[in-house]
């Protein structure tokens, strides 16, 4: 599922990221937990919780990370 | 007003060692450069305040050392501007780095931090904001993690100087035993990781606690609702602050003291030395430099100029600004940019010069252009929307609000022509929300008074030059001769009287001045309107075309200009025309 797609305040796993350097550095990597917070409307970021940390991230950026949720 | 951004010194001065300071965007490096080398420089609490470096002077006992403040990286590898001038100083060589990290995110600080041990230059760490993490219930066991990093692990919290001699003091010991370095074999990045999660694992304790209120503050400010309804909050208040506060330190204090005290007794003086003449009405005639030059500046400009730095700098160490980025992006990304560069646009509203340099943290060519053209073009610096509040405030409030929304009607559909017109691609946003902190009183009194002390030093004496030459041209008789040169423009199409001509000129040297000098002209409502859409839109002042040179080339800075200047006079003429018809009609 793609992280654009998931339902807010869901824990989720990150399964695939696409292979940008600036998405691993910033923390956003496979295996790692997440969580979206907010989804702005118009076509804007979701905001998504990857540890302590909170990181706003375009549609375009999240549509090519897919998770799954953690039951 | 230059920002003290692009301030440098010659690294190469001397023989003394190089510390670099070093570490992810927005953990407090240009706190800790501030507080170790006494140099001034602007830190925010937002990613990517620093956009070029800085190097000052560290002293220990009689050992010095050059220490460079370099602009926040996520990693060695990926390429941003920021990272090519970071890279560049690493490759120029260092005698020691000092790291710091993000005691409330230490993971991706770590990953950083492993990055840095594999280039074999000597390493201290400051672990800093350990306050801000405790608060938030994290717990890092300094020494453990200097025992996994080998080397020394300092806490500190910057802002309040605490642990920052420690730090100096590591740093000029770990230089002296240089050689003594393990060497780190390469690992690959997932290697990498999983060092990191094994180090956090010991070295962290996460206690749960329930969010603050500054947390739970901090999530609504970004969600749809109500971070729209804080927003525009914040944006009222903001306003109430700087045009209300404005006009009660203009009205009631500066204004009297000048007109009431300053100006008779200077009048008085001149008056009984000089006989009447040309001489006399250059120093207290009706551009008068000994007058003017206090007068504007002072009275008209100032008490804006501080109030919008008071807020703004307020604003900035909240932490407030990226989640204003992040409710706009979706406005923004139509506009051919991101949410992220709303931060330069707003701080365009107090200069462009820093805003313009801001820009280096947009990711493509493209948006720094387009963020750039949009402020050098309809974005009103403060001293420009001071000159506006003295010109409309009293006459006509219905035509100052009018001026502010053609304003961003100008930014909002040149955006949409510039996405269309400058060729490239443009990046979508993602950017790290910083959390949300009670700014440190003494941090934004420097911040402020740096800023306060550059519009004196940078924009004092254009202004006075301005006066200087208003004063002289209309007093000699040579705006006759430009008025009638201008007069097609001036008096035919845009209306407005011959001596207008005058802040044509002056406009080029400041936008203000583009403004101040129709305060002393008779001007009808209409006319008061075309007056302030010209200097609006109106070629920017000199000092933002010498940065525009310097970050784009001279083509495109003539390009900025040249076109702000046809359009200035173009779209207010039509204005103007437009105006009359109706009047006509009716």
């Amino acid at each position: 599922m793609s992280l654009y797609k998931t339902k807010k305040a869901t824990n989720c796993i990150i399964e695939s990221v696409p292979a940008q350097k600036i998405l691993e550095a910033m923390g956003i990597r496979k295996g790692v937990n997440v969580r979206v917070l907010v989804r702005q409307p118009f076509g804007g970021p979701i905001v998504i919780r990857i540890g302590q940390r909170d990181i706003a991230i375009s549609y375009e950026y999240a549509k090519q990370i897919t998770v799954k949720e953690v039951v | 007003m230059r920002c003290s951004v692009n301030k440098k010194e010659n690294p190469m001065s001397g023989d003394i060692p190089k510390i670099l300071l070093i570490g992810n965007p927005n953990v407090g490096k240009s706190v800790v450069f501030s507080k170790l080398t006494g140099h001034a420089v602007i830190a925010s609490n937002y990613t990517g305040t620093t956009v070029s470096y800085s190097s000052g002077k560290v002293k220990l006992h009689e050992k010095q050392a050059l220490l460079t403040d370099v602009p926040g990286i996520y990693s060695l590898e990926a390429d941003s501007n920021a990272e090519e001038v970071a890279l560049n100083l690493l490759n120029a060589g260092a005698d020691a780095i000092i790291c710091v990290l993000d005691a409330t995110n230490l993971e991706r600080n770590l990953n950083f931090a492993l990055q840095l041990k594999e280039l074999r230059i000597p390493l201290v760490f400051a672990l800093n904001m350990m306050d801000v993490a405790e608060q938030k219930g994290i717990h890092i066991s300094a020494s453990a993690l200097q025992k996994e990093l080998g080397c020394p692990v300092i806490p500190t919290i910057a802002v309040r100087n605490i642990g920052l001699a420690e730090l100096v003091r590591q740093a000029f010991a770990c230089m002296e035993q240089s050689d003594s370095i393990e060497s780190s074999s390469l690992p690959s990045s997932e290697e990498r990781w999983k060092e990191v999660g094994r180090i956090t694992a010991l070295v962290q304790r996460l206690e749960h606690r329930h969010s603050t209120i500054w947390e739970r503050l901090g999530d609504s400010m970004i969600m749809p609702f109500p971070g729209v309804f804080i927003a525009l909050l914040v944006l009222i208040v903001s306003l109430g602050v700087i045009a209300g506060g404005g006009r009660v330190l203009r009205a009631v204090i500066l204004l009297p003291v000048i007109n009431d005290i300053y100006a008779p007794f200077v009048s008085g003086i001149v008056s009984a030395l000089l006989s009447e003449g040309m001489v006399r009405n250059i120093l207290i005639g009706d551009y008068g430099i000994l007058i003017k030059a206090i007068e504007w500046p002072f009275a008209l400009i100032l008490p804006y100029v501080l109030l919008f730095y008071i807020v703004l700098s307020f604003l900035e160490d909240t932490g407030y600004l990226p989640r204003l980025g992040v409710l706009g992006d979706g406005i923004m990304r139509r506009l051919g940019v991101q949410g992220s560069d709303l931060i330069p646009l707003m701080l365009g509203y107090g200069c462009a010069i820093p805003a313009i340099l801001g820009t280096r943290t947009a990711t493509t060519f493209k948006q720094r252009l387009i963020v750039s053209a949009l402020i050098a073009l309809a974005v009103p610096c403060i001293s420009q929307t001071g000159a506006f509040i003295a010109l409309l405030g009293d006459r006509s409030v219905p035509v100052l609000i009018l001026v502010y929304l053609i304003s961003l009607s100008v930014i909002f559909l040149g955006g949409l022509i510039l996405k269309r017109l400058i060729p490239g691609q443009s990046s979508t946003i993602l950017i790290e929300v910083p959390n949300l902190l009670m700014p440190n009183a003494n941090a934004i009194f420097e911040k402020i008074w740096i800023r306060i002390k550059h519009f004196l030093i940078e924009a004092g004496i254009p202004m006075l030059i301005g006066i200087a030459v208003a004063s002289l041209v209309a007093e000699t008789g040579l705006l006759v001769n430009f008025s009638l040169l201008l007069e097609p423009i001036v008096v035919n199409w845009l209306g407005l009287p011959a001596e207008a001509s005058l802040s044509l000129i002056l406009g080029i040297i400041r936008r203000e001045l583009a403004v101040l000098p129709l305060l002393e002209m008779d001007l009808s409502t209409v006319q008061l309107l075309i007056g302030s859409i010209v200097s609006l839109f109106y070629i920017p002042c000199l000092a933002v075309l010498g940065i525009l040179i310097k970050e784009f080339g001279i083509k495109i800075a003539a390009a900025i200009s040249v076109s702000t200047v046809i359009f200035a006079l173009f779209f207010a003429g039509l204005l103007n025309q437009a105006i009359n018809l109706i009047l006509l009609l009716l």
